[in-house]
């Protein structure tokens, strides 16, 4: 287990108690719980008390984990029925002597808590996730001006880790599996409103379909959950008012 | 299952995915893969903060950031590399800009620049205090717009083949099935990072187990200068979570339990931005000296930056501020925040020379994985990002180049030995625990191979890590299915790291004198008519064998280093 | 087709149950419209058919019924405006007011026309 240097010294009285881990696990074919008993301390995460039962009690518990600083988004599940960062949640935070950890929902069980992600990523790049710009040149590039108001316009979407929080408690995502979802959409309207950007028309193509942005009927559950607080359901609903300037434009253009 | 491509490149961090990039564009013909043991946008350099060094400006100028960089390392760089390097820079900030990374600007909507450590002129580019997110972020969208880059998500690298001093490929773990896959290539870049979870109190991220590192150095690879570790000055304790160089860029303090500004006292002139080895040493002695603040997690020293005001921190460290309010309960607007020395670079790395090319053909390095060497005994801050881009280009175009004039051979190994060898380690009846044998070797680390080392310490280090790696035979695996058997990989990572540790307590051994981030109680003082030189380490069974290279100097005599 | 995902509310906001709510009486309504579709068509077959529906359904009895149809429509019609707002990208920043206000519209509204409904049915 993780070992501190100095955590030696560190003073047991009133800074911590015993919680309860109540994890759903899947071994490929059922799934099924395990209760595993943590030393919680003041300050420790959940992320910390997945590692101490790994190396512990059962090596077979699965789970995705990485910079433990709430940047990489590999560790988001479902604690105590609402999905959050594992490595950022503090146990005795959560008050409560049981700790119900499950997988996101809205994606398939690999193991125990480890998800598919390889559909939520295909939809990221359907949307063309990138800056499109004519003057594209590898070989000697220009500086791009930017002011700064118009950085922070769009920085705040520029946040997002693709932990997949949004997409587990979209209700459109659960009643369709091809729907975009709420990262991506965010991420499409952070290269819309992007001052540097030039690919808007080629971009609409993904959103604005019935896959995209008018599957959402502003559940909003994706902006209470986003782990940075990026609200994707703003995200999606200025870019739905963008979808029906770039559908009115493109039908006039027709006639 | 065999897959073949022109190119493979092992590890999708920045140093890996602008490898990548950069072969895409030298030809659309070449199929191009990379493979990490995770999805690219959960890699280790998502962690860096600070900012990426580059000569932008006016005032500013190459001689001058390739002047720091080298004093920076002690003169352990070479010169060559660090000249080339500094004038291959500016032009990976712009092409950033036109993929879309949101760096911070000035008024007038020019990329801005901070002050960084050891750092002459303010030349750090920056994206608020996320900058290697942003930098992840970018370069991960601009390739997937290359439709012959193919990418290998979540698989487990586990040997390199080499045969008749050419590199052919790799097998790997596709961690979904559990299935052993045979990479085939023509040339293979590796770019997985260094070797800090080595140490139990560091910044990296779990997976940072330096696997690459120990798959060369098994495969006859040379690793070089691996006894020079970075610490950082501030690490959140007790996580260990980096609290960026750029909270002192900004104008933070460091102060002592009396509530002095210590440095004074060590670095007159630079203060809290001497280079990181300079800083640590100096919160060290502070600490041992007993001039630390008490805590239930451990001495510390405080990292104030409440006379900044609030506006700065949100403007500036955004990302700071929220990690220290949820992983420590501190304010920094309100109060300083507690910090201890981390361990947080690897300055080792495969010896490669600039064009990232390793003594086997076909195989290159770059990023962390390689040491060129541009950092030498110690790293700027900000130059890593800088690196990895630079070097990740060279790597790519070299790599493109080279496949592209050479014809394809298969390689005679069969998987079904990999395979064998793999299912080996489940059939021992052990009763050791990998976990608690990764415990023991962190807790050895962070007491021997730490700031200050010493004759006896390093000894008993070496007897330690060779006891460990008896006791990793008798390992025993809970896990025994095939699918995402984590535990199978954390025993095969704990190997690695076991290998590596031994390198790098053995070189500090040998290395009898003191050097950048490498300090010696018993050899305190710089010892350039006999260790002006590069470490390289092979693989033996019994253990590494030493011999070292001369470092190239080119323009710059090595200096006494005064901050 | 996870339709029992809008019954899962436990650790969801109020957004997330308003979603529901609309889609649940959505589907009240539509077969509400059907079913008074038909009941109003029977006059083809004949006046007395007809009436004798009419005295039925319009009863005291019945008031309870009409009283919880009308807050189904009166939720959906009112949510239905809050999310039109906000769909068109205004507001966004001011949704949680809006949202306890919707709720609180109707609150007002179903009162007042159970009220009067009521006085129809039953007199004063």
């Amino acid at each position: 287990m993780l070992k501190v240097v100095g955590m030696e010294n560190k003073d047991k009285s009133n800074m911590g108690r015993d919680v309860i881990f109540r994890i759903k696990r899947f071994d490929g074919e059922k799934s099924y719980w395990s209760d595993f008993v943590v030393p919680a301390q003041k300050g420790m995460t959940v992320l910390e008390g997945l590692y101490y039962i790994k190396g512990t009690y059962d090596g077979s518990l699965s789970f995705r984990a990485s910079c433990r600083m709430g940047i990489c988004g590999s560790c988001a599940m479902k604690i105590n029925d609402k999905p959050r960062l594992a490595c950022e949640t503090q146990i005795l935070q959560l008050n409560s002597s049981k700790i119900k950890i499950e997988p996101l929902d809205n994606f398939r069980v690999l193991k125990d808590l480890i998800t598919d992600f390889e559909g939520f990523f295909a939809k990221h790049e359907a949307v063309k996730p990138y800056l499109i710009r004519k003057d594209d040149n590898y070989a000697e590039p220009v500086e791009l001006i930017q002011k700064p108001e118009e950085l922070h316009a769009y920085y705040d979407f520029t946040l997002c880790i693709k932990c997949g929080a949004c997409f587990s408690v979209c209700p459109a995502a659960a009643t369709r599996d091809d729907y975009l979802g709420p990262a991506a959409m965010a991420a499409a309207y952070r290269f819309n409103i992007d001052t540097r950007d030039e690919g808007r028309d080629e971009r609409m193509f993904m959103v604005c379909s019935d896959v995209g942005v008018w599957r959402c009927h502003f559940a909003a559950e994706c902006s209470e959950v986003c782990p940075k607080n990026i609200e994707p359901a703003k995200a999606i609903q200025k870019l739905r008012f963008q979808a029906a300037v770039h559908m009115i434009k493109k039908a006039l253009k027709r006639w | 299952m065999r897959i073949r491509n022109d190119i493979l490149i092992v590890g999708a961090g920045i140093a890996g995915m602008r490898a990548a990039i950069a072969a895409a564009e030298v030809s659309r013909e070449l199929s191009i893969a990379i493979l990490a043991k995770t999805y690219p946008i959960r890699c280790h350099s998502v962690c860096a903060e600070g900012g990426t060094a580059a000569v932008m400006r006016e005032g500013d100028s190459f001689d001058l950031h390739a002047w720091d960089t080298i004093k920076g390392s002690d003169f352990l760089a070479d010169q060559d590399a660090v000249e080339f390097f500094v004038r291959e820079m500016p032009k990976e900030i712009l092409r950033l800009d036109n993929w879309g990374c949101p760096w911070s600007r000035t008024e007038d909507g020019k990329i801005a620049q901070r002050p960084f450590g050891g750092h002459s002129f303010n030349r750090t580019v920056f994206a608020a205090d996320r900058t290697g997110f942003h930098e992840v972020h970018t370069l991960y969208e601009r390739m997937i717009s290359y439709p012959n880059i193919v990418r290998f998500d979540e698989y487990f690298m586990t040997s390199l083949i080499i045969e008749n001093d050419e590199v052919k490929g790799i097998t790997a773990i596709d961690l979904r099935s559990g299935e052993i896959v045979l990479f085939e290539a023509k040339a293979v870049i590796m770019a997985t990072g260094g070797a800090g979870r080595l140490f139990g109190f560091t910044t990296y991220s779990h997976q940072v187990t330096g696997d690459g590192l120990a798959v060369a150095y098994r495969a006859g690879v040379p690793l070089k200068d691996m006894e020079f570790f970075q610490f950082h000055p501030t690490g959140l304790i007790p996580s260990g979570i980096l609290m960026t160089e750029a909270c002192r860029g900004e104008g933070g303090y460091l102060k002592n339990k009396d509530g002095q500004r210590f440095m004074e006292r060590y670095a007159p002139e630079k203060m809290e931005l001497a280079p990181r080895d300079v800083v640590s040493r100096s919160m060290w002695t502070e600490i041992i000296e007993g001039r630390g603040f008490d805590s239930p997690y451990g001495p510390y020293i405080a990292l104030d930056l409440t006379h900044l005001g609030e506006d700065r921190i949100n403007e500036r460290l955004p990302m700071i501020r929220d990690a220290a309010i949820k992983f420590a309960g501190v304010d920094p607007v309100e109060e300083p925040i507690p910090v201890r020395p981390v361990a947080h670079y690897t300055m080792g790395g495969i010896h490669a020379n600039m064009y990232c090319e390793t003594p086997i053909r076909g195989l290159y390095a770059a990023g962390e994985a390689a040491c060129v060497s541009v950092h030498g005994a110690n790293r700027l801050g900000s130059n890593s990002t800088a690196e990895c881009l630079v070097f990740g280009r060279v790597a790519g175009e070299r790599a493109a180049e080279y496949a592209m004039n050479k014809s394809y051979y298969p390689c005679t190994k069969a998987i079904e030995e990999e395979e064998k060898r793999i299912a080996s380690l489940f059939k021992e009846k052990g009763d050791e625990s990998a976990y608690q044998i990764k415990a023991k070797l962190n807790q050895t680390m962070d007491k021997n191979l730490w700031i200050f080392r010493d004759e006896n310490g390093l000894i008993e280090a070496v007897k330690k890590i060779k006891e460990l790696k008896e006791r990793f035979k008798n390992v025993s695996i809970t896990d025994k299915s095939k699918s995402f058997n984590t535990d199978l990989i954390f025993t095969i990572e704990v190997g690695y790291m076991l290998d590596l540790a031994e390198i790098v307590a053995i070189g500090a051994l040998n290395r009898r004198e003191s050097r950048g981030a490498h300090y010696r109680i018993d050899y305190p003082k710089r010892d350039d008519v006999n260790w002006l030189k590069h470490t390289l380490a092979y693989y033996t069974k019994d253990g590494p064998r030493f011999d070292y290279i001369p470092v190239t100097i080119t323009k710059w005599e090595p200096v006494e280093r005064r901050y | 087709m996870d339709l029992l995902k809008w019954f899962e509310v436990r650790g969801k906001s109020l957004f997330y149950i308003s979603y529901s709510l609309h889609r649940i009486t959505g589907l009240i309504l539509v077969l509400y419209l059907v079913m008074h579709l038909s009941y109003l068509t029977s006059l083809r077959f004949g006046e007395e058919i007809y009436e004798s529906f009419i005295a039925t359904t319009v009863t005291p009895t019945f008031l309870i019924f009409d009283i919880l149809l009308v807050l189904v429509g009166v939720y959906h019609g009112v949510n239905g405006l809050r999310l039109i707002l906000h769909e068109f990208g205004l507001a966004y920043d001011v949704r949680r007011p809006i949202l306890y206000l919707s709720y609180f519209l109707v609150l007002v509204l179903w009162l007042y026309a159970s009220y009067k409904l009521y006085v129809f049915i039953v007199g004063v």
